[in-house]
Protein backbone atom coordinates (compact mmCIF):
# COMPACT_ATOMS: atom_id res chain seq x y z
CA UNK A 1 0.00 0.00 0.00
CA UNK A 2 0.95 3.92 -0.70
CA UNK A 3 0.51 7.10 1.50
CA UNK A 4 -1.10 10.19 0.20
CA UNK A 5 -1.31 13.45 2.09
CA UNK A 6 -3.21 16.63 0.19
CA UNK A 7 -2.99 19.94 2.01
CA UNK A 8 -5.42 22.77 1.02
CA UNK A 9 -6.22 25.52 3.74
CA UNK A 10 -9.50 24.46 3.98
CA UNK A 11 -10.83 21.32 4.58
CA UNK A 12 -12.47 19.24 1.75
CA UNK A 13 -12.93 16.27 0.11
CA UNK A 14 -10.42 14.86 -1.90
CA UNK A 15 -11.09 12.80 -5.06
CA UNK A 16 -8.58 10.92 -6.14
CA UNK A 17 -9.37 9.43 -10.07
CA UNK A 18 -12.99 11.50 -9.49
CA UNK A 19 -13.74 9.20 -6.95
CA UNK A 20 -14.27 10.87 -3.23
CA UNK A 21 -11.68 9.29 -1.18
CA UNK A 22 -11.30 11.12 1.83
CA UNK A 23 -10.42 14.14 3.55
CA UNK A 24 -6.93 16.46 3.46
CA UNK A 25 -4.74 16.27 5.91
CA UNK A 26 -5.78 12.68 6.15
CA UNK A 27 -3.62 10.05 4.89
CA UNK A 28 -5.26 8.28 2.38
CA UNK A 29 -3.83 4.84 1.38
CA UNK A 30 -4.02 3.72 -1.75
CA UNK A 31 -2.33 1.25 -4.24
CA UNK A 32 1.06 1.55 -5.76
CA UNK A 33 0.56 3.89 -9.13
CA UNK A 34 -0.84 6.36 -11.53
CA UNK A 35 -3.57 8.79 -10.09
CA UNK A 36 -5.38 12.40 -11.17
CA UNK A 37 -5.86 14.16 -7.20
CA UNK A 38 -8.76 16.84 -7.62
CA UNK A 39 -10.45 18.54 -4.78
CA UNK A 40 -14.45 18.62 -4.56
CA UNK A 41 -16.26 22.05 -5.22
CA UNK A 42 -15.73 24.94 -5.02
CA UNK A 43 -13.38 24.84 -7.75
CA UNK A 44 -11.17 27.41 -5.89
CA UNK A 45 -7.83 25.71 -5.50
CA UNK A 46 -5.07 25.82 -7.83
CA UNK A 47 -3.44 23.61 -9.73
CA UNK A 48 -6.82 22.50 -11.09
CA UNK A 49 -6.03 18.59 -10.92
CA UNK A 50 -2.25 17.03 -9.90
CA UNK A 51 -0.94 13.68 -11.51
CA UNK A 52 1.12 11.95 -9.02
CA UNK A 53 3.19 8.47 -9.16
CA UNK A 54 2.65 6.91 -5.82
CA UNK A 55 5.62 4.40 -4.80
CA UNK A 56 8.03 4.38 -2.26
CA UNK A 57 6.07 6.05 0.15
CA UNK A 58 5.52 5.13 3.84
CA UNK A 59 2.74 5.18 6.42
CA UNK A 60 5.20 7.83 8.28
CA UNK A 61 6.65 9.21 5.06
CA UNK A 62 3.08 9.84 2.75
CA UNK A 63 3.75 11.98 -0.56
CA UNK A 64 2.68 15.39 0.27
CA UNK A 65 1.17 17.40 -2.33
CA UNK A 66 -0.62 20.85 -2.13
CA UNK A 67 -3.16 22.99 -3.54
CA UNK A 68 -3.30 26.76 -2.80
CA UNK A 69 -6.43 28.86 -2.82
CA UNK A 70 -7.08 30.82 -5.65
CA UNK A 71 -8.05 34.09 -5.73
CA UNK A 72 -10.79 35.57 -7.91
CA UNK A 73 -8.11 37.79 -9.29
CA UNK A 74 -5.89 35.08 -10.23
CA UNK A 75 -6.26 33.96 -14.25
CA UNK B 1 -36.01 -43.10 -45.57
CA UNK B 2 -38.14 -39.42 -46.25
CA UNK B 3 -40.06 -39.68 -43.00
CA UNK B 4 -36.24 -39.90 -41.29
CA UNK B 5 -35.61 -36.67 -43.15
CA UNK B 6 -39.16 -34.90 -42.88
CA UNK B 7 -38.63 -35.69 -38.84
CA UNK B 8 -34.72 -34.44 -39.04
CA UNK B 9 -35.82 -31.41 -40.45
CA UNK B 10 -38.46 -30.92 -38.30
CA UNK B 11 -36.24 -31.24 -35.16
CA UNK B 12 -33.18 -28.47 -37.31
CA UNK B 13 -36.72 -25.81 -37.41
CA UNK B 14 -37.60 -26.39 -34.14
CA UNK B 15 -34.58 -26.44 -32.23
CA UNK B 16 -33.52 -23.60 -34.20
CA UNK B 17 -36.45 -21.75 -32.66
CA UNK B 18 -34.77 -22.31 -28.82
CA UNK B 19 -33.53 -19.12 -27.61
CA UNK B 20 -31.39 -18.79 -24.45
CA UNK B 21 -32.05 -15.36 -22.73
CA UNK B 22 -29.38 -13.00 -23.63
CA UNK B 23 -28.66 -10.35 -21.63
CA UNK B 24 -30.24 -6.67 -22.32
CA UNK B 25 -28.46 -3.31 -23.84
CA UNK B 26 -27.75 -0.62 -21.69
CA UNK B 27 -30.58 2.09 -22.67
CA UNK B 28 -28.39 4.57 -20.77
CA UNK B 29 -25.12 4.83 -18.86
CA UNK B 30 -26.41 5.76 -15.05
CA UNK B 31 -23.80 5.00 -12.44
CA UNK B 32 -26.48 6.18 -9.50
CA UNK B 33 -29.11 3.03 -10.63
CA UNK B 34 -28.44 -0.81 -10.99
CA UNK B 35 -27.04 -3.51 -8.91
CA UNK B 36 -24.28 -1.69 -7.35
CA UNK B 37 -22.87 -1.51 -3.58
CA UNK B 38 -23.74 2.05 -4.02
CA UNK B 39 -27.15 2.27 -4.77
CA UNK B 40 -27.85 0.09 -1.70
CA UNK B 41 -29.15 1.42 1.66
CA UNK B 42 -26.54 0.84 4.59
CA UNK B 43 -28.35 0.16 7.21
CA UNK B 44 -28.62 1.85 10.52
CA UNK B 45 -28.45 5.68 9.62
CA UNK B 46 -24.71 7.30 10.81
CA UNK B 47 -23.09 3.78 11.22
CA UNK B 48 -23.95 1.62 8.52
CA UNK B 49 -20.48 1.11 7.36
CA UNK B 50 -19.06 1.02 11.05
CA UNK B 51 -18.62 -2.74 11.30
CA UNK B 52 -18.63 -4.21 8.30
CA UNK B 53 -19.06 -7.70 7.22
CA UNK B 54 -17.92 -9.81 4.32
CA UNK B 55 -18.92 -12.90 3.57
CA UNK B 56 -17.06 -15.57 0.98
CA UNK B 57 -18.62 -18.73 0.21
CA UNK B 58 -16.65 -21.01 -1.83
CA UNK B 59 -17.70 -23.44 -5.09
CA UNK B 60 -18.05 -27.29 -4.22
CA UNK B 61 -21.21 -28.50 -5.00
CA UNK B 62 -24.39 -29.04 -2.23
CA UNK B 63 -21.36 -29.35 0.19
CA UNK B 64 -20.43 -25.57 -0.34
CA UNK B 65 -24.02 -25.00 -0.21
CA UNK B 66 -24.63 -26.63 3.20
CA UNK B 67 -21.88 -25.14 4.82
CA UNK B 68 -22.09 -22.03 3.74
CA UNK B 69 -26.02 -22.15 4.80
CA UNK B 70 -24.97 -23.32 8.22
CA UNK B 71 -22.49 -20.32 8.94
CA UNK B 72 -25.73 -18.41 7.89
CA UNK B 73 -27.85 -19.95 10.63
CA UNK B 74 -25.02 -19.85 13.18
CA UNK B 75 -24.61 -16.03 12.58
CA UNK B 76 -28.57 -15.05 12.35
CA UNK B 77 -27.90 -16.91 16.42
CA UNK B 78 -24.99 -14.36 16.76
CA UNK B 79 -26.76 -11.89 19.08
CA UNK B 80 -23.74 -8.39 18.89
CA UNK B 81 -24.62 -5.27 20.46
CA UNK B 82 -23.42 -2.30 18.22
CA UNK B 83 -23.48 1.31 18.59
CA UNK B 84 -25.69 0.96 21.79
CA UNK B 85 -28.24 -1.39 19.55
CA UNK B 86 -28.96 -5.22 19.87
CA UNK B 87 -29.19 -7.48 16.29
CA UNK B 88 -27.66 -10.04 15.04
CA UNK B 89 -24.63 -10.46 13.20
CA UNK B 90 -26.02 -11.63 10.20
CA UNK B 91 -27.80 -7.81 9.89
CA UNK B 92 -24.93 -6.55 9.84
CA UNK B 93 -23.20 -8.55 6.43
CA UNK B 94 -22.62 -6.24 3.91
CA UNK B 95 -21.04 -7.87 1.08
CA UNK B 96 -21.39 -11.82 -0.03
CA UNK B 97 -19.29 -13.04 -2.80
CA UNK B 98 -19.95 -16.23 -4.10
CA UNK B 99 -18.32 -19.25 -6.19
CA UNK B 100 -20.55 -22.14 -7.98
CA UNK B 101 -22.47 -24.48 -5.02
CA UNK B 102 -21.62 -21.30 -3.05
CA UNK B 103 -23.41 -19.19 -5.31
CA UNK B 104 -26.93 -20.88 -4.47
CA UNK B 105 -27.23 -19.89 -0.58
CA UNK B 106 -25.58 -16.26 -0.86
CA UNK B 107 -28.21 -15.56 -4.14
CA UNK B 108 -31.12 -17.16 -2.09
CA UNK B 109 -30.26 -15.35 1.17
CA UNK B 110 -29.78 -11.80 -0.88
CA UNK B 111 -33.57 -12.03 -2.57
CA UNK B 112 -35.24 -13.91 0.23
CA UNK B 113 -33.75 -12.61 3.45
CA UNK B 114 -34.68 -14.65 6.73
CA UNK B 115 -36.87 -16.67 4.21
CA UNK B 116 -33.74 -18.85 3.73
CA UNK B 117 -34.22 -20.90 7.01
CA UNK B 118 -38.07 -21.69 6.18
CA UNK B 119 -37.66 -23.20 2.90
CA UNK B 120 -33.80 -23.03 0.67
CA UNK B 121 -32.92 -26.92 2.29
CA UNK B 122 -36.30 -28.26 0.81
CA UNK B 123 -36.07 -26.08 -2.63
CA UNK B 124 -32.07 -27.11 -3.34
CA UNK B 125 -29.92 -28.55 -0.58
CA UNK B 126 -31.66 -32.07 -0.15
CA UNK B 127 -32.62 -31.94 -3.57
CA UNK B 128 -31.69 -34.02 -6.47
CA UNK B 129 -30.75 -31.44 -8.56
CA UNK B 130 -28.15 -33.66 -10.40
CA UNK B 131 -30.73 -35.60 -11.30
CA UNK B 132 -32.95 -33.61 -12.41
CA UNK B 133 -30.73 -32.10 -14.46
CA UNK B 134 -30.23 -35.58 -16.21
CA UNK B 135 -33.82 -35.74 -16.71
CA UNK B 136 -34.18 -32.94 -18.20
CA UNK B 137 -31.66 -33.81 -20.91
CA UNK B 138 -34.40 -37.51 -21.49
CA UNK B 139 -37.01 -35.18 -22.41
CA UNK B 140 -37.29 -35.24 -26.25
CA UNK B 141 -39.36 -31.78 -26.39
CA UNK B 142 -35.30 -31.03 -24.55
CA UNK B 143 -33.72 -33.09 -27.47
CA UNK B 144 -35.16 -30.41 -30.23
CA UNK B 145 -34.13 -27.38 -28.06
CA UNK B 146 -30.30 -28.27 -27.54
CA UNK B 147 -30.26 -28.91 -31.50
CA UNK B 148 -30.39 -25.05 -32.23
CA UNK B 149 -27.00 -23.34 -31.95
CA UNK B 150 -28.56 -20.81 -29.56
CA UNK B 151 -29.78 -23.01 -27.07
CA UNK B 152 -27.05 -25.55 -24.91
CA UNK B 153 -27.54 -27.77 -21.34
CA UNK B 154 -26.82 -24.61 -19.07
CA UNK B 155 -29.60 -22.78 -20.31
CA UNK B 156 -31.89 -25.66 -19.38
CA UNK B 157 -29.81 -25.82 -16.18
CA UNK B 158 -30.62 -22.17 -15.90
CA UNK B 159 -33.52 -22.76 -16.54
CA UNK B 160 -34.09 -25.18 -13.93
CA UNK B 161 -32.96 -23.22 -10.99
CA UNK B 162 -35.01 -20.07 -12.27
CA UNK B 163 -38.34 -22.24 -12.09
CA UNK B 164 -37.74 -24.46 -8.88
CA UNK B 165 -35.46 -22.20 -6.61
CA UNK B 166 -35.48 -18.31 -7.57
CA UNK B 167 -38.86 -17.82 -8.58
CA UNK B 168 -37.85 -15.98 -11.84
CA UNK B 169 -36.62 -13.68 -9.73
CA UNK B 170 -34.25 -10.92 -11.93
CA UNK B 171 -31.10 -8.60 -10.03
CA UNK B 172 -33.96 -5.27 -10.78
CA UNK B 173 -35.42 -7.24 -7.34
CA UNK B 174 -32.08 -6.93 -5.52
CA UNK B 175 -31.54 -3.28 -6.63
CA UNK B 176 -35.50 -2.53 -5.83
CA UNK B 177 -35.00 -4.22 -1.98
CA UNK B 178 -32.31 -1.40 -1.89
CA UNK B 179 -30.69 -3.47 1.28
CA UNK B 180 -27.48 -4.96 1.63
CA UNK B 181 -25.82 -7.55 1.78
CA UNK B 182 -24.37 -6.54 -1.62
CA UNK B 183 -24.44 -9.93 -3.78
CA UNK B 184 -21.41 -10.63 -6.34
CA UNK B 185 -21.59 -13.90 -7.50
CA UNK B 186 -18.62 -14.68 -9.48
CA UNK B 187 -17.84 -16.75 -12.79
CA UNK B 188 -15.12 -16.97 -15.02
CA UNK B 189 -14.30 -15.34 -18.24
CA UNK B 190 -12.91 -18.11 -20.50
CA UNK B 191 -11.29 -15.63 -22.88
CA UNK B 192 -9.35 -13.68 -20.03
CA UNK B 193 -9.15 -16.57 -17.78
CA UNK B 194 -10.38 -14.17 -14.91
CA UNK B 195 -13.28 -13.31 -12.46
CA UNK B 196 -16.11 -12.22 -13.77
CA UNK B 197 -18.79 -10.74 -11.32
CA UNK B 198 -22.44 -10.26 -11.95
CA UNK B 199 -22.54 -6.48 -10.98
CA UNK B 200 -23.47 -3.86 -13.03
CA UNK B 201 -20.60 -2.09 -12.61
CA UNK B 202 -19.20 -4.90 -14.69
CA UNK B 203 -22.27 -5.06 -17.05
CA UNK B 204 -21.35 -1.03 -17.70
CA UNK B 205 -18.26 -2.52 -19.53
CA UNK B 206 -20.36 -4.74 -21.47
CA UNK B 207 -22.85 -1.72 -22.37
CA UNK B 208 -25.32 -3.80 -20.77
CA UNK B 209 -28.18 -3.69 -18.25
CA UNK B 210 -28.00 -6.33 -15.17
CA UNK B 211 -31.47 -5.23 -13.75
CA UNK B 212 -33.55 -7.93 -16.31
CA UNK B 213 -31.04 -10.39 -16.35
CA UNK B 214 -32.19 -13.83 -14.16
CA UNK B 215 -30.39 -14.36 -11.06
CA UNK B 216 -30.56 -18.17 -11.85
CA UNK B 217 -28.28 -17.56 -14.90
CA UNK B 218 -25.25 -15.68 -12.90
CA UNK B 219 -26.08 -18.80 -10.91
CA UNK B 220 -25.47 -21.60 -13.49
CA UNK B 221 -22.29 -19.47 -14.91
CA UNK B 222 -20.62 -19.08 -11.77
CA UNK B 223 -21.58 -23.06 -11.58
CA UNK B 224 -21.08 -24.09 -15.04
CA UNK B 225 -18.48 -27.06 -14.23
CA UNK B 226 -16.59 -27.03 -17.33
CA UNK B 227 -17.23 -30.52 -19.68
CA UNK B 228 -20.09 -31.06 -17.41
CA UNK B 229 -22.07 -27.76 -18.51
CA UNK B 230 -21.65 -25.51 -21.29
CA UNK B 231 -20.67 -21.93 -20.58
CA UNK B 232 -23.36 -18.92 -20.54
CA UNK B 233 -22.63 -16.75 -22.99
CA UNK B 234 -23.26 -12.75 -22.82
CA UNK B 235 -23.36 -10.08 -25.42
CA UNK B 236 -20.58 -7.61 -25.20
CA UNK B 237 -22.78 -4.60 -26.92
CA UNK B 238 -21.82 -0.90 -27.78
CA UNK B 239 -21.17 1.37 -25.05
CA UNK B 240 -24.40 3.06 -23.85
CA UNK B 241 -24.80 7.41 -24.44
CA UNK B 242 -22.84 8.98 -21.85
CA UNK B 243 -20.58 6.01 -20.78
CA UNK B 244 -17.12 7.73 -20.35
CA UNK B 245 -14.46 5.01 -18.97
CA UNK B 246 -13.94 5.08 -15.94
CA UNK B 247 -10.99 7.52 -15.27
CA UNK B 248 -8.74 5.69 -13.13
CA UNK B 249 -8.06 3.20 -16.51
CA UNK B 250 -6.11 5.68 -18.10
CA UNK B 251 -3.85 5.79 -15.30
CA UNK B 252 -3.44 2.27 -14.57
CA UNK B 253 -2.31 2.03 -18.25
CA UNK B 254 0.42 3.41 -17.83
CA UNK B 255 1.11 1.32 -14.55
CA UNK B 256 2.83 -1.69 -16.50
CA UNK B 257 6.30 -1.56 -14.26
CA UNK B 258 4.64 -0.26 -11.44
CA UNK B 259 1.33 -2.02 -10.38
CA UNK B 260 0.92 -5.33 -12.54
CA UNK B 261 -2.41 -5.78 -10.77
CA UNK B 262 -3.80 -2.74 -11.25
CA UNK B 263 -2.68 -2.45 -14.93
CA UNK B 264 -4.26 -5.77 -15.58
CA UNK B 265 -7.39 -4.44 -14.09
CA UNK B 266 -7.30 -1.89 -16.13
CA UNK B 267 -6.81 -3.99 -19.91
CA UNK B 268 -9.69 -6.09 -18.85
CA UNK B 269 -11.60 -2.86 -19.49
CA UNK B 270 -10.09 -2.31 -22.94
CA UNK B 271 -10.40 -5.65 -23.37
CA UNK B 272 -14.63 -5.40 -22.84
CA UNK B 273 -14.41 -1.82 -24.66
CA UNK B 274 -13.33 -3.98 -27.59
CA UNK B 275 -16.46 -4.96 -29.26
CA UNK B 276 -15.51 -6.00 -32.01
CA UNK B 277 -13.17 -8.44 -31.21
CA UNK B 278 -15.19 -9.21 -28.36
CA UNK B 279 -18.58 -9.12 -29.43
CA UNK B 280 -19.42 -12.11 -27.03
CA UNK B 281 -18.12 -13.12 -23.46
CA UNK B 282 -18.36 -16.87 -22.96
CA UNK B 283 -18.66 -17.65 -19.03
CA UNK B 284 -18.02 -21.25 -16.91
CA UNK B 285 -17.45 -22.04 -13.77
CA UNK B 286 -16.33 -19.15 -10.99
CA UNK B 287 -13.93 -21.65 -9.49
CA UNK B 288 -11.61 -21.59 -12.29
CA UNK B 289 -10.37 -18.25 -11.59
CA UNK B 290 -10.73 -18.19 -7.38
CA UNK B 291 -12.70 -21.03 -5.84
CA UNK B 292 -12.98 -19.69 -2.42
CA UNK B 293 -14.64 -16.61 -3.71
CA UNK B 294 -12.78 -14.32 -1.53
CA UNK B 295 -10.59 -12.44 -4.80
CA UNK B 296 -13.62 -10.03 -4.76
CA UNK B 297 -13.30 -8.86 -1.53
CA UNK B 298 -9.81 -8.45 -1.75
CA UNK B 299 -10.08 -6.57 -4.74
CA UNK B 300 -12.44 -4.87 -2.89
CA UNK B 301 -9.93 -4.03 -0.09
CA UNK B 302 -7.47 -2.75 -2.14
CA UNK B 303 -9.14 -0.77 -4.82
CA UNK B 304 -9.74 2.57 -3.67
CA UNK B 305 -10.84 3.03 -7.60
CA UNK B 306 -14.12 1.14 -7.00
CA UNK B 307 -17.38 3.30 -5.97
CA UNK B 308 -18.01 1.76 -2.56
CA UNK B 309 -15.00 -0.55 -2.02
CA UNK B 310 -13.96 -1.28 1.39
CA UNK B 311 -11.00 0.69 1.13
CA UNK B 312 -12.35 3.69 -0.15
CA UNK B 313 -14.97 3.10 2.71
CA UNK B 314 -11.61 2.64 5.07
CA UNK B 315 -10.16 6.21 3.30
CA UNK B 316 -13.49 7.83 4.31
CA UNK B 317 -12.90 6.81 7.87
CA UNK B 318 -16.31 4.96 7.79
CA UNK B 319 -15.22 1.44 8.12
CA UNK B 320 -14.09 0.51 12.13
CA UNK B 321 -14.66 -2.97 12.15
CA UNK B 322 -14.15 -5.45 9.27
CA UNK B 323 -15.15 -9.20 9.74
CA UNK B 324 -14.03 -11.57 6.78
CA UNK B 325 -15.59 -14.99 7.16
CA UNK B 326 -14.45 -17.61 4.48
CA UNK B 327 -16.24 -20.86 4.18
CA UNK B 328 -13.96 -22.57 2.09
CA UNK B 329 -15.59 -26.53 1.10
CA UNK B 330 -12.13 -27.54 -0.09
CA UNK B 331 -11.89 -31.18 0.20
CA UNK B 332 -9.00 -33.95 0.30
CA UNK B 333 -10.03 -37.48 -0.77
CA UNK B 334 -7.67 -40.08 0.66
CA UNK B 335 -4.67 -39.85 -1.97
CA UNK B 336 -3.57 -43.07 -3.17
CA UNK B 337 -0.73 -42.71 -5.70
CA UNK B 338 1.80 -42.70 -4.12
CA UNK B 339 1.01 -46.76 -2.70
CA UNK B 340 1.77 -47.56 -6.29
CA UNK B 341 5.25 -48.20 -8.50
CA UNK B 342 2.28 -47.53 -11.57
CA UNK B 343 2.64 -43.93 -12.61
CA UNK B 344 -0.72 -42.41 -12.19
CA UNK B 345 -2.63 -42.53 -15.59
CA UNK B 346 -3.32 -39.22 -18.13
CA UNK B 347 -6.96 -38.75 -16.20
CA UNK B 348 -5.33 -38.88 -12.80
CA UNK B 349 -2.57 -36.33 -14.43
CA UNK B 350 -5.51 -34.12 -15.47
CA UNK B 351 -7.18 -34.20 -12.14
CA UNK B 352 -4.18 -33.71 -10.01
CA UNK B 353 -2.90 -30.59 -13.26
CA UNK B 354 -6.66 -29.06 -12.33
CA UNK B 355 -7.11 -28.94 -8.96
CA UNK B 356 -3.85 -28.76 -7.39
CA UNK B 357 -2.47 -25.15 -8.77
CA UNK B 358 -5.94 -23.93 -7.82
CA UNK B 359 -6.19 -25.15 -3.83
CA UNK B 360 -2.69 -23.87 -3.97
CA UNK B 361 -3.87 -20.30 -5.61
CA UNK B 362 -6.90 -20.67 -2.50
CA UNK B 363 -4.22 -21.41 0.33
CA UNK B 364 -2.80 -18.35 -0.88
CA UNK B 365 -5.37 -16.29 -1.54
CA UNK B 366 -6.63 -16.43 2.07
CA UNK B 367 -3.26 -15.69 3.39
CA UNK B 368 -3.10 -12.69 1.01
CA UNK B 369 -6.33 -11.78 2.97
CA UNK B 370 -5.29 -12.12 6.35
CA UNK B 371 -1.23 -10.25 5.09
CA UNK B 372 -3.19 -7.45 4.26
CA UNK B 373 -5.07 -6.90 7.43
CA UNK B 374 -2.09 -7.17 9.28
CA UNK B 375 0.17 -4.89 7.37
CA UNK B 376 -2.58 -2.20 7.89
CA UNK B 377 -2.25 -2.76 11.51
CA UNK B 378 0.83 -2.63 11.31
CA UNK B 379 1.36 0.50 9.48
CA UNK B 380 -1.14 2.29 11.96
CA UNK B 381 1.27 0.83 15.14
CA UNK B 382 4.33 2.54 13.49
CA UNK B 383 2.84 5.99 12.90
CA UNK B 384 1.12 6.09 16.53
CA UNK B 385 5.00 4.85 17.22
CA UNK B 386 6.48 7.19 15.25
CA UNK B 387 3.80 10.35 16.67
CA UNK B 388 4.64 8.88 20.63
CA UNK B 389 8.62 9.54 19.67
CA UNK B 390 7.97 12.73 18.01
CA UNK B 391 5.85 14.14 20.60
CA UNK B 392 8.59 12.62 23.23
CA UNK B 393 12.13 13.73 21.62
CA UNK B 394 11.48 16.54 19.19
CA UNK B 395 7.98 18.40 20.52
CA UNK B 396 8.44 20.85 17.50
CA UNK B 397 8.43 18.49 14.77
CA UNK B 398 5.70 18.20 12.41
CA UNK B 399 3.72 14.68 13.01
CA UNK B 400 2.32 12.91 10.29
CA UNK B 401 -1.48 11.97 10.86
CA UNK B 402 -2.68 9.47 12.61
CA UNK B 403 -4.27 6.22 10.74
CA UNK B 404 -7.62 5.33 11.97
CA UNK B 405 -7.81 2.37 14.20
CA UNK B 406 -9.69 -0.51 12.16
CA UNK B 407 -10.29 -4.08 13.57
CA UNK B 408 -9.70 -6.82 11.76
CA UNK B 409 -11.53 -10.56 12.09
CA UNK B 410 -10.38 -12.50 9.14
CA UNK B 411 -12.03 -15.90 10.12
CA UNK B 412 -11.54 -19.27 7.99
CA UNK B 413 -14.13 -22.20 8.13
CA UNK B 414 -12.54 -25.39 6.75
CA UNK B 415 -12.65 -29.27 7.25
CA UNK B 416 -9.16 -29.20 7.91
CA UNK B 417 -10.04 -27.82 11.55
CA UNK B 418 -12.38 -30.49 12.75
CA UNK B 419 -10.39 -31.82 15.76
CA UNK B 420 -11.24 -35.58 15.41
CA UNK B 421 -9.40 -37.65 12.72
CA UNK B 422 -11.73 -38.97 11.69
CA UNK B 423 -14.87 -36.94 11.38
CA UNK B 424 -12.12 -34.72 9.37
CA UNK B 425 -11.51 -37.75 6.70
CA UNK B 426 -14.88 -37.97 6.21
CA UNK B 427 -16.13 -34.37 5.93
CA UNK B 428 -12.64 -34.06 3.54
CA UNK B 429 -13.93 -37.06 1.72
CA UNK B 430 -17.12 -35.68 0.85
CA UNK B 431 -17.83 -35.19 -3.36
CA UNK B 432 -18.64 -32.39 -5.19
CA UNK B 433 -22.23 -33.22 -6.25
CA UNK B 434 -25.42 -31.21 -6.65
CA UNK B 435 -26.97 -34.29 -5.00
CA UNK B 436 -26.10 -35.49 -0.96
CA UNK B 437 -28.16 -37.41 0.99
CA UNK B 438 -30.31 -35.67 3.38
CA UNK B 439 -28.11 -36.56 6.44
CA UNK B 440 -25.41 -35.86 4.97
CA UNK B 441 -26.33 -32.31 4.06
CA UNK B 442 -28.09 -31.83 8.20
CA UNK B 443 -24.24 -32.74 9.02
CA UNK B 444 -22.37 -30.35 6.54
CA UNK B 445 -25.43 -27.52 8.15
CA UNK B 446 -24.24 -28.11 12.00
CA UNK B 447 -20.74 -28.38 11.12
CA UNK B 448 -20.57 -24.87 9.05
CA UNK B 449 -22.42 -23.76 12.55
CA UNK B 450 -20.18 -25.83 14.47
CA UNK B 451 -16.78 -24.49 13.43
CA UNK B 452 -17.79 -21.17 13.50
CA UNK B 453 -18.31 -20.85 16.96
CA UNK B 454 -14.94 -22.62 17.62
CA UNK B 455 -13.13 -20.39 15.61
CA UNK B 456 -11.10 -18.48 18.27
CA UNK B 457 -11.16 -15.21 16.01
CA UNK B 458 -14.82 -15.93 16.01
CA UNK B 459 -15.11 -15.95 19.49
CA UNK B 460 -12.91 -12.79 20.03
CA UNK B 461 -15.61 -10.94 17.96
CA UNK B 462 -18.43 -12.03 19.64
CA UNK B 463 -17.20 -11.00 23.31
CA UNK B 464 -15.95 -7.72 22.25
CA UNK B 465 -19.62 -7.24 20.31
CA UNK B 466 -21.16 -8.31 23.37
Amino acid sequence: MEYLLVHFPERRRVLIDGNDQGRTDETLELERGTYIVTLSPPLDYKPKKRKVALKRTSPVSPLEIRFAKRHASDK
Amino acid sequence: MSCWLAGLLLIGVLGGCAQAPMNAPLAAYRPDAGYRFTTLDAGDAGDGDGLYVALAFSGGGTRAAALSYGVLKALADTPITWQGKRKRLLDEVDLISTISGGSFTGAYYALFGPGIFTDFESRFLKRDIQGELGRQLWNPVNWIRLASPSFDRIDLAAELYDRTVFNGKRFDALTAARHRPFLVINATNMSLGRRFGFIQDQFDGLGSDLGPYPVARAVAASSAFPLLLSPVTVRNYPAPPGYERPAWVDGALGDYEVNRRRYQRAREWTLYADKAGHPYVHLIDGGLADNIGLRDVIDSAQDAARPGSIRQLMNQRKIRRLVVIIVNARTEPPETIDTQRRAPGALEVAMKTATVAMDNYSFETIELMKDLAGAREQARRAVEDCRRLLADRCPSAAQPPPLNEIRFSIIEINFDSIADPKEREEFLSLPTSFALPPATVDRLIAKGGELLRQSEVFQELVEELK
